[in-house]
C-alpha cells in the first residue's frame, strides 16, 4: 500500500528530483482553497465557484476548492488558520488583514483599463449644488461606514475642502448622514430626492435608470482607490502562489475572458503592487480602523 | 465593492422608468428579484391578461422566473426561507380565482416584509440586521413603484423610513474595526412607519376586488381614483439587443451612398428605431421595430413572460400590447428576419399581407396600438426596410448556385435538395425554396407544421421563408419548434417519409448551413467601433433629416424625431466606454430637445438655431463618442 503523502512530502520529493511529472501537475494532494466573500445571491456564487475552481484546477494541476465565508473577518480567520489559502477582498479589508496576519496581495482587479477607481459626491443636476460647501446643513447618503468609495474617500474630500475637520465631526457639517446600505440605495435616495447628495463609487450612477443618469452629476471626486485584490496567506508555498497567479493572469486572454464572470466580473487582473495600498492604509488610520 | 457595482451596472431597475415624456428605446436591465417578489409581479402581469393563463400563474410560483439567478421557484424558496403560510395562495391559484390570488399574493409579500423586519429588529448584531433589512427592502420593491405612483407623499415618507431603518442597523465593521452598534429605538421608530403602512394597505382583512391587478395601496384603490402606473415588464423579461449584434446590410450603404443624403430613408430608419410610433405599453417600454428585428434580422433573446413561449418569440396579437387586437389565442410566433424584405413578400408568417405598407400599418396600429401613421411615415418606413439586403455569402451565387468555395458535403446535399420525393408530392425542397429566387417562392403552403385549430381546419398554410442567412436565425419554423437546421431536415425526413440515409441527412444539413451562411453575420465591435459609437452615428444620421423637415415646417414629423432621438441619445450615454464624455452627450441631447420645444412653441427661428448648434456640437463630440 502506498503511504499517504501530503503536499509537504511531495514538494520535498519534487525538490529531490524523485518526482518527474511535468508541470502543470504540481505535486499536491491537499487542495488549494479559495475563500469567497458573498456579495450577491449565494446560489449563484456557489455555481460560479464550482466553475472557476474546476478551471483553475485544470490549469494549476492541483485540486482547487472554493467556499463562501460569512464575511471578510471569517475569510481572514480562514487564512490565518490555514482553512483558506487565498481570498478575494476589498482594499480596506486587505490592509487590515495585512496587519493582522501578514496577508500578501497577489492580483488586483482591472476595470476599464485600470486597477483603481474613485469615489464621488453626486447630486441632482437640478439641485443647484455646484461645490461641496453648498451641501452644508444638507442630508447626504453614503453606502456604508466601512466603504472606501462609498464613504471614506468621498468624506475625505470634504476634509480636503476644509469643510469637515475629521470624520467624527462630519455630523456638524451635514444635516443628516445616512448609511443607506449600498451604492444603489444611496444613489436612489439622492435621485429620488430623499437626500440631497450621495457619496459612492465613480460608477454608481450607472446603477440608476438611463433617465435618472441624465438627471444627476457629481461635484467632487476622490483620489484613486485600489480596486479589489486577491490575497494569500503568507505561508502559502511560493511556487503554488506563482502558479495560481499565472493561471489567473490567463483570464486576461481572449479565450478565457468569459470566465471572469465567475469572479465578480472584473475586466481582468494585474499583478498587485503592494505600494498602491499606502493611501488606503493612511485612510484607515484616519478613520481609526488601523 | 467596485466589482459589485460594475457587475450590477447591468441590473438597473427598469420598473422605475416613468411613462411621462419620450420613451427610451435603450432599455435598462433590472436588478435580480427575490423569488417571491418576482412571482408576485408576474402574477399581477399575467392576471391582467385575458384570458388569464393560469398555468403560467402557477409556474410563476413553482418555477424560477426566466433568467433568474435563483435556482428555486418562489414556493420552494419560501419553504426554505420563511415561515409564512402559502396555503391561501396555492388554494386560490387552484381555484383560478383572480381576486383571491391577488389578495393572497399581496398579503404574502406584506407578511414576508414583516417577517424580515421582525428578524432585523430581533437580531443582536448589525450584520444580521442589515441583511434582514436589505431583504425586506427587496420585497418592498414589489409594491414600491405603485406606491410612488399612487401615493407619492407616502412613498417619500416610506423612503426616508427605509433610510432611517438601515442607518440604525449599525455596522459590523471590518475585521473588528469600525463597528457601530445598532440603534434599537431608531429601528423601532422607522419600522413602525413601514409596518403601519403595510397594515393599512396590504394586510387589510377584506380588500376590494380590482379590475386591474396592481400593487396600488388599498386606501388609494378603494377611492377609485385613477392611478397612472409606470409601464413595466414583469421579472424575466428581456428586450435587450441580441449579442452578438447582427450585421446590418443596407443596399445603398454597400454602394457607398451616405444615408444623410437620403432623407426619406433616414427618417424611416429613425421610425424603425422609434417607440414613439407605437402606443402604450410598447411605447412606454421603449419597444420599437428594431427591438425584435435587431439590425433588420431577429432578436433571439427577446422574451416577455405571458407573451413569449420561448426566447425569440412573441404573440403580437395577445392581451398585452393592444387589448383591442387581442385574438384571445396563445399563439406566439418566432420573430422572422427582415433581411431581403423587398424579395420576401407576401408578409406575415401566413402571407396575409401582399403589401409591405399594409403590413407595416397593421404592426403600428393594431399589433402595437399606435396612432394612425401618416402617409409620409409609411413611405419612409417602407423606403428604409426595402433597403435591407441579405447577408453577403461567398459560398452561394446570386442565383442560388454553390460556388467553388462551398464544401463537398454541401454539394452532395444540393443533390438531395433538388431531388423530388414522393412524400412531398413529387416535389423537392427546391420546388418551394427556389434557389434562383432567393430560396423562396412567394407562396403559402401547408406542410403540416401547424396544429389544426379545430376539426376540419384548413388554416395551416404558411409563407415559404427564405433560406438565406438562416444559419444565424435559429430556432426554426413559425413557432420556433425546431432548434437546429439538422432538426429541420430530420422533421421533413420523418414526417414526409423521405427515407434519407444518415449521410444524406448530414449532407442536406450541410447544404442548408452553406446556403444560410454569411461572410460576416455579426457587427464586429472593437475599441474604435463601440456599441455607443454605432448608436451615436445612427442617431445623428436620424437627426440629419431635420435639414429637410425644418425648412418644410413639418412640425408633426419633426417632433416624432426629436422625441425619439433626444431621449435615445441621453439613454445611450450610459453605455459609453468613454464615460467622461457623458455630460457632453447629455448636453447634445438637450440641444435636440430644444429643437422640439421650439417647434412646439412654433418658434422656428429658435428651432433652426438649436439645430445648427446641435450639428456643430455633434461634430465636436464625434471623435470622443466611444
Amino acid at each position: 500500500m502506498m503511504p499517504r503523502l501530503n503536499r509537504r512530502h511531495l514538494l520535498i520529493l519534487a525538490a529531490a528530483g524523485l518526482v518527474s511529472q511535468p508541470m502543470p501537475a504540481l505535486a499536491q494532494s491537499d487542495p488549494l482553497r479559495l475563500a469567497f466573500i458573498p456579495q450577491e445571491n449565494p446560489d449563484k456564487l456557489l455555481g460560479d465557484i464550482k466553475a472557476i475552481t474546476a478551471w483553475l484546477s485544470s490549469e494549476i494541476g492541483v485540486p482547487v476548492e472554493g467556499f463562501v465565508t460569512i464575511d471578510h473577518a471569517a475569510a481572514v480567520e480562514a487564512l490565518r488558520n490555514g482553512d483558506a489559502d487565498i481570498s478575494f477582498m476589498g482594499a480596506l479589508p486587505f490592509v487590515l488583514a495585512e496587519r493582522e496576519i501578514g496577508a500578501i496581495p497577489l492580483l488586483s482587479e482591472v476595470y476599464r483599463d485600470t486597477p483603481s477607481y474613485t469615489g464621488r459626491v453626486f447630486v441632482r443636476r437640478d439641485s443647484g449644488f455646484k461645490m461641496l460647501a453648498d451641501l452644508e446643513g444638507r442630508d447626504i447618503a453614503f453606502a456604508d461606514p466601512i466603504s472606501e468609495s462609498g464613504y471614506m474617500y468621498p468624506l475625505a474630500e470634504f476634509e480636503r475642502a476644509g469643510l469637515v475637520s475629521s470624520p467624527d465631526a462630519a455630523e456638524d457639517f451635514f444635516g443628516r448622514i445616512f448609511f443607506a446600505g449600498g451604492y444603489q440605495q444611496a444613489m436612489q435616495a439622492m435621485a429620488e430626492g430623499l437626500v440631497d447628495a450621495a457619496g459612492a463609487s465613480q460608477y454608481a450612477d450607472l446603477l440608476l435608470t438611463p433617465e435618472q443618469q441624465s438627471q444627476v452629476t457629481w461635484i467632487a471626486e476622490s483620489d484613486a482607490i485600489p480596486s479589489h485584490v486577491v490575497i494569500a496567506r503568507p505561508e502559502l508555498d511560493a511556487e503554488l502562489r506563482e502558479n495560481f497567479v499565472a493561471a489567473m493572469m490567463k483570464l486576461n486572454m481572449p479565450e478565457h475572458r468569459d470566465k471572469l464572470r465567475y469572479l465578480y466580473g472584473p475586466d481582468g487582473y494585474v499583478e498587485a503592487d503592494p505600494s498602491v495600498f499606502d493611501g488606503v492604509r493612511t485612510m484607515a488610520q484616519r478613520f481609526g480602523l488601523l | 465593492m467596485i466589482q459589485h457595482v460594475l457587475r450590477v451596472i447591468l441590473f438597473v431597475i427598469v420598473t422605475s422608468l416613468a411613462v411621462t415624456g419620450p420613451s427610451f428605446a435603450t432599455p435598462a436591465k433590472e436588478a435580480p428579484w427575490l423569488p417571491e417578489a418576482a412571482a408576485y409581479r408576474l402574477t399581477l402581469f399575467l392576471g391582467n391578461l385575458a384570458p388569464v393563463p393560469w398555468y403560467k400563474v402557477e409556474q410563476a410560483w413553482s418555477e424560477p422566473y426566466h433568467g433568474s439567478e435563483y435556482r428555486l421557484g418562489a414556493l420552494a424558496w419560501l419553504d426554505r426561507e420563511s415561515a409564512v403560510d402559502v396555503g391561501d395562495l396555492t388554494d386560490a391559484i387552484g381555484w383560478q380565482d383572480r381576486h383571491a390570488v391577488h389578495v393572497a399574493a399581496t398579503r404574502l409579500i406584506a407578511l414576508r416584509i414583516e417577517e424580515e423586519l421582525d428578524a432585523a429588529t430581533a437580531a443582536d448584531n448589525p450584520a444580521v440586521s442589515q441583511r434582514a433589512v436589505a431583504t425586506a427592502k427587496e420585497l418592498y420593491r414589489a409594491f414600491a413603484d405603485h406606491i410612488k405612483a399612487a401615493d407619492p407623499d407616502a412613498a417619500r415618507t416610506l423612503g426616508r423610513a427605509w433610510l432611517e431603518l438601515n442607518n440604525a442597523t449599525g455596522s459590523a465593521g471590518v475585521l473588528g474595526a469600525g463597528a457601530k452598534e445598532q440603534d434599537s429605538d431608531a429601528m423601532t421608530t422607522a419600522r413602525a412607519v413601514i409596518s403601519a403602512y403595510l397594515a393599512e394597505n396590504y394586510l387589510v382583512a377584506d380588500p376590494a376586488p380590482r379590475q386591474t391587478l396592481t400593487a396600488v395601496p388599498e386606501a388609494i384603490a378603494r377611492t377609485g381614483q385613477p392611478v397612472e402606473l409606470p409601464a413595466a415588464l414583469p421579472p424575466g423579461s428581456d428586450i435587450f439587443d441580441q449579442d452578438p449584434l447582427p450585421l446590418l446590410v443596407l443596399n445603398f450603404e454597400e454602394q457607398g451612398i451616405d444615408e444623410t443624403d437620403l432623407p426619406l430613408i433616414a427618417y424611416g430608419d429613425m421610425l424603425f428605431d422609434s417607440a414613439e410610433i407605437f402606443g402604450g405599453p410598447a411605447r412606454d417600454l421603449g419597444i420599437a421595430c428594431s427591438t425584435c428585428h435587431n439590425r433588420s434580422d431577429i432578436n433571439q433573446r427577446f422574451f416577455i413572460p405571458g407573451a413569449s413561449h420561448q426566447p425569440g418569440a412573441v404573440d403580437v396579437d395577445g392581451a398585452f400590447f393592444n387589448p383591442m387586437f387581442n385574438d384571445r389565442r396563445d399563439d406566439p410566433i418566432d420573430i422572422p428576419s427582415l433581411r431581403g424584405l423587398r424579395f420576401t413578400g407576401p408578409y406575415g408568417r401566413d402571407g396575409r399581407f401582399a403589401s409591405l405598407r399594409d403590413f407595416s400599418r397593421n404592426v403600428i396600429v393594431n399589433e402595437f396600438a399606435g396612432e394612425e401613421p401618416t402617409p409620409f411615415m409609411l413611405d419612409a418606413l417602407v423606403a428604409y426596410m426595402t433597403e435591407f439586403d441579405f447577408l453577403p455569402n461567398s459560398l452561394v451565387t446570386g442565383d442560388g448556385q454553390l460556388t467553388e468555395a462551398a464544401p463537398d458535403a454541401a454539394r452532395r446535399g444540393e443533390e438531395v435538395f433538388n431531388r423530388p420525393f414522393v412524400g412531398m408530392g413529387n416535389q423537392s425542397c427546391a420546388s418551394c425554396h427556389t434557389p434562383s429566387g432567393n430560396f423562396l417562392d412567394r407562396k403559402s403552403h401547408d406542410i403540416g407544421s401547424v396544429a389544426a385549430a379545430y376539426e376540419g381546419s384548413h388554416a395551416g398554410a404558411l409563407d415559404t421563408p427564405t433560406l438565406l442567412g438562416t444559419l444565424y436565425t435559429a430556432p426554426y419554423f413559425h413557432d420556433g419548434a425546431l432548434p437546429t437546421l439538422a432538426s429541420v431536415v430530420d422533421w421533413f425526413d420523418e414526417t414526409k417519409n423521405l427515407g434519407l440515409t444518415d449521410a444524406e441527412r448530414s449532407d442536406l444539413t450541410a447544404y442548408l448551413e452553406t446556403v444560410g451562411a454569411a461572410d460576416e453575420p455579426y457587427e464586429a465591435f472593437d475599441t474604435a467601433n463601440t456599441p455607443f459609437r454605432l448608436a451615436f452615428a445612427e442617431l445623428t444620421t436620424f437627426a440629419s433629416t431635420l435639414d429637410t423637415l425644418l425648412p418644410k415646417r413639418d412640425a408633426q414629423h419633426i417632433l416624432v424625431l426629436t422625441d425619439t432621438v433626444a431621449a435615445d441619445l441621453a439613454a445611450d450615454a450610459g453605455t459609453m466606454a468613454n464615460l467622461s464624455s457623458r455630460p457632453e452627450v447629455y448636453a447634445l441631447a438637450e440641444r435636440l430637445a430644444e429643437v422640439g420645444a421650439a417647434v412646439r412653441a412654433e418658434n422656428w427661428a429658435a428651432a433652426e438655431t438649436s439645430w445648427s448648434l446641435f450639428k456643430t456640437d455633434a461634430a465636436a463630440i464625434e471623435e470622443k463618442a466611444f
